[in-house]
């Protein structure tokens, strides 16, 4: 055994979709709760609709590394079917993936979204959320990614008033309207977990 | 800065230069670069105190306005990306001669992997051949101690220091402790009369200034050899090497599997040029030794020659790692253990995914008015019979024009080769020759071709896609806009030789019968397609630019 554990998520995502942010949050979540953290973020071009991936790397001890492994990461957080099946390879056998049932179809061979998610849900500790059908439920329809953001904080090791503090300092620019839609959509999705029938696992 | 933050190795550099008393930052955008220049500018911004964040036209006029800086005594960085180092090579070389005054850091961004890149140079070799010192960190927080450090060096030895990232640390987050106090720029001054022929470098004080430069060496080893450390143990056979991401990957591969740091001889290279001696110690005391860093074998083929007889050496030449790309935990564990980890992708699903996953290209944005110009480009170039058009092309979003449906980009070599390279082929007898360039990458280094061009009778045309921002950077402000017909009237253009275009879809036909006309002529043609990026006006920078302005 690790004596102190390293904790591995990665976030993906397409392009435009706001992986980063949610990844961002996650990272300052995680550190003000006293981790040593190290993330890895894809700047590249500007244009919209590649693919978009966070590696966010944690533990108690100093950590150098901003990748992960493959086959060693913990939580894959998915916002996007597609990108979920690419970012499997990185975990490991007992890890949770909690991925959006909501695809993007930005290319021309997108493969068969139905097959696509009957593969997901075959496989042992998937979660997948109707994240985007969530959100629209309490009006604030492009905010899937905080419901899903708040689903997966049961699966990081992060205190509640810690989560609520990062999301306020997050989006305090935007007006206190913007900071209560968004901790609205994140605690719907964090008492997901209590509510089995959400869930597709 | 006083407190510890979240930052990026970009931020961090920026942040460390601001608090060492940096009076300047210099650059030109690239990826993974950029944001080392935009933290600076936003905390030039914040501090007030007369401090300078200024975009250059390109890495060599940028580099020059460090230099110049440098000479009057004050601290400055200019930053760029491994291939702007070409571009400020000549600057870069002859200031390792001539020597600096106030400290000179070049920040330059490597691109392993080629993430946004069209090659993987190392900068490493760059530094080498200029006989300069480079540091090499590999978290934030050694980005942020190292450039600190680099002014201190750059000012003892009078020479700039290169602080070497790559795309994997300049875009990564982490904690960083700043130090309590951070310096105002202070100058200390300029070269002093007895000095003042050390920067003119005509040939009898240049064999004088290079020889000084020569005798400096063994001094850079000596400040190189402060940050690189040597651990052998009694019990280890083998050696390991490693510098910059290799390092901080081999330190998560141990921590992660609980190896003793004394299984290995460890080698950790931080600063060059590196002492030979330090090898040849790892060398005594090791079977095999394993390389790893990023990305060209340059300790690798340091160490071989020496290892002869000795000792097997394995990394990227004996393909023990791969010839090219990014290193990570899996291929050092792949190169020490030989088998990685198991995945919760076993061969059944892994069968079941491959069919599934599919590349997804970034592309021009949906409504980007590149797209349109394209199709007016190559609908106008089938009207006139050409159906297999070759179009020079060049660096920027546009270079995504190669993709279908476009199909209207065939070249994309450095910045400013699509002009230069369509007039060569118009010289050659290509007939319409076309290259085409954005603004920026125009007044980088696409200018002296209109020179050129103005002056022959041939069917050359040169488009640029002017909208007014460096647009695949991330939206920079460029550095000049709306001149470049007048820079064309100036070099011998008529009037009736520059167009000006709008791409919108309800212009296309308009434009499609214009092009078809300019396509034909036997003479030089500039046409400047002009509309607003998408995401930039999204983002209301152009409003926000006329705000400051009308307040200026
Ligand atoms: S970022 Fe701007 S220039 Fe680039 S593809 Fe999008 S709209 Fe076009």
């Amino acid at each position: 055994m690790r004596e102190n554990p390293t904790f591995g998520l990665v976030v993906a995502g397409v392009g435009g979709q706001g992986a980063i942010t949610i990844a961002q949050l996650i990272l300052g979540a995680v550190w003000m709760d006293g981790y040593h953290v190290l993330q890895s973020e894809v700047h590249g071009m500007s244009q919209r609709g590649g693919e978009v991936s966070a590696h966010i790397i944690f533990s108690k001890d100093p950590v150098m590394s901003p990748t992960i492994e493959e086959g060693d990461a913990d939580l894959l957080l998915g916002l996007e079917p597609l990108e979920t099946l690419r970012h499997l390879k990185y975990l490991k056998k007992d890890a949770d993936i909690i991925t959006s049932m909501t695809t993007i179809e930005n290319m021309e061979n997108y493969p068969s979204s139905k097959k696509i998610l009957n593969l997901l849900k075959s496989i042992d500790g998937v979660k997948m959320i109707d994240s985007d059908l969530i959100a629209k439920d309490i009006h604030f329809s492009h905010k899937g990614n905080m419901t899903l953001l708040g689903y997966a904080s049961n699966y990081l090791p992060v205190n509640e008033e810690v989560w609520d503090k990062a999301i306020k300092e997050r989006f305090k620019n935007k007006g206190n309207k913007m900071v209560d839609k968004n901790l609205h959509a994140f605690n719907t999705g964090r008492k997901l977990i209590n509510n089995e029938n959400s869930v597709y696992q | 800065m006083k407190t510890n933050k979240l930052l990026l190795g970009d931020e961090a550099l920026a942040i460390a230069a601001c608090d060492a008393g940096v009076k300047a930052f210099y650059g030109y955008p690239g990826t993974p670069s950029t944001e080392i220049f935009e933290a600076g500018e936003k905390y030039v911004k914040n501090l007030n105190d007369g401090r300078i964040a200024e975009w250059a036209a390109n890495e060599k006029v940028a580099y020059e306005f460090a230099l110049g800086t440098s000479y009057t005594g004050y601290r400055s960085v200019v930053t760029m990306k491994h291939v702007g180092l070409n571009v400020a090579f000549d600057a870069f070389i002859n200031s390792a001669i001539t020597g600096i005054q106030g400290g000179l850091v070049v920040a330059v961004a490597d691109d392993p992997g080629m993430h946004s890149s069209q090659n993987e140079q190392d900068t490493r070799f760059l530094a080498d051949f200029a006989q300069l010192p480079l540091l090499e960190p590999s978290t934030p927080q050694e980005v942020y101690d190292f450039t600190v450090e680099a002014f201190a060096l750059s000012e003892k030895l009078k020479l700039p220091v290169v602080v070497r990232l790559v795309t994997r640390l300049a875009h990564s987050r982490g904690e960083v402790f700043a130090l309590k106090t951070s310096l105002k720029p202070g100058s200390v001054g300029i070269p002093p009369t007895s000095e003042i022929y050390n920067w003119v470098l005509v040939p009898s004080i240049a064999r004088v200034r290079y020889r000084e430069l020569r005798k400096k060496l063994p001094a850079l080893y000596e400040e190189a050899q402060k940050f690189n450390s040597l651990q052998t143990f009694q019990s280890a056979q083998i050696g390991v090497v490693t510098s910059g991401m290799g390092s901080a990957y081999f330190h998560q591969y141990k921590k992660n599997n609980n190896i003793s740091d004394e299984k290995y001889n460890h080698l950790n290279v931080k600063a060059y040029p590196l002492d030979i001696n330090l090898l040849l110690s790892l060398i005594k005391k090791s079977d095999a030794i394993y390389v790893f860093e990023e990305n060209y074998p340059y300790l690798e083929d340091m160490l071989i020659p020496y290892c002869k007889g000795k000792c097997d050496v394995h990394g990227r030449r004996d393909q023990t790692l791969p010839v090219d790309g990014e290193l990570n935990i899996s291929l050092i564990r792949q190169a020490l253990e030989n088998r990685q980890l198991d995945s919760i992708v076993d061969e059944n699903l892994f069968a079941q995914i491959s069919s599934l996953i599919e590349i997804r290209p970034p592309k021009l944005c949906e409504d980007c008015g590149h797209r349109d110009a394209f199709n007016d480009i190559t609908s106008a170039l089938k009207n006139i019979g050409v159906d297999d058009p070759r179009i020079f092309g060049d660096i920027g979003c546009y270079s995504l024009g190669v993709q279908p449906p476009h199909n209207a980009i065939h070249t994309c070599v450095e910045m400013g080769a699509s002009l230069s390279m369509a007039f060569g082929a118009a010289m050659a007898g290509m007939s319409p020759s076309i290259g085409i360039i954005g603004d920026s990458t125009f007044f980088h280094s696409g200018m002296p071709t209109l020179l050129s061009a103005a002056k022959v009778k041939l069917n050359i045309n040169l488009i640029i896609m002017d909208n007014a921002i460096v647009g695949m950077t991330g939206q920079q402000a460029p550095v000049a806009s709306d001149i470049a017909p007048l820079i064309a009237r100036a070099t011998g253009f008529s009037e009736q030789q520059i167009y000006l275009l709008n791409p919108l879809p309800q212009k296309s036909e308009e434009n499609v019968k214009q092009l078809e006309q300019i396509f034909m002529r036997d003479e030089p043609s500039l046409i400047i397609f002009k509309r607003k990026c998408i995401i930039a006006m999204q983002r209301k920078l152009y409003l926000s630019e006329k705000k400051e302005a009308l307040h200026a």
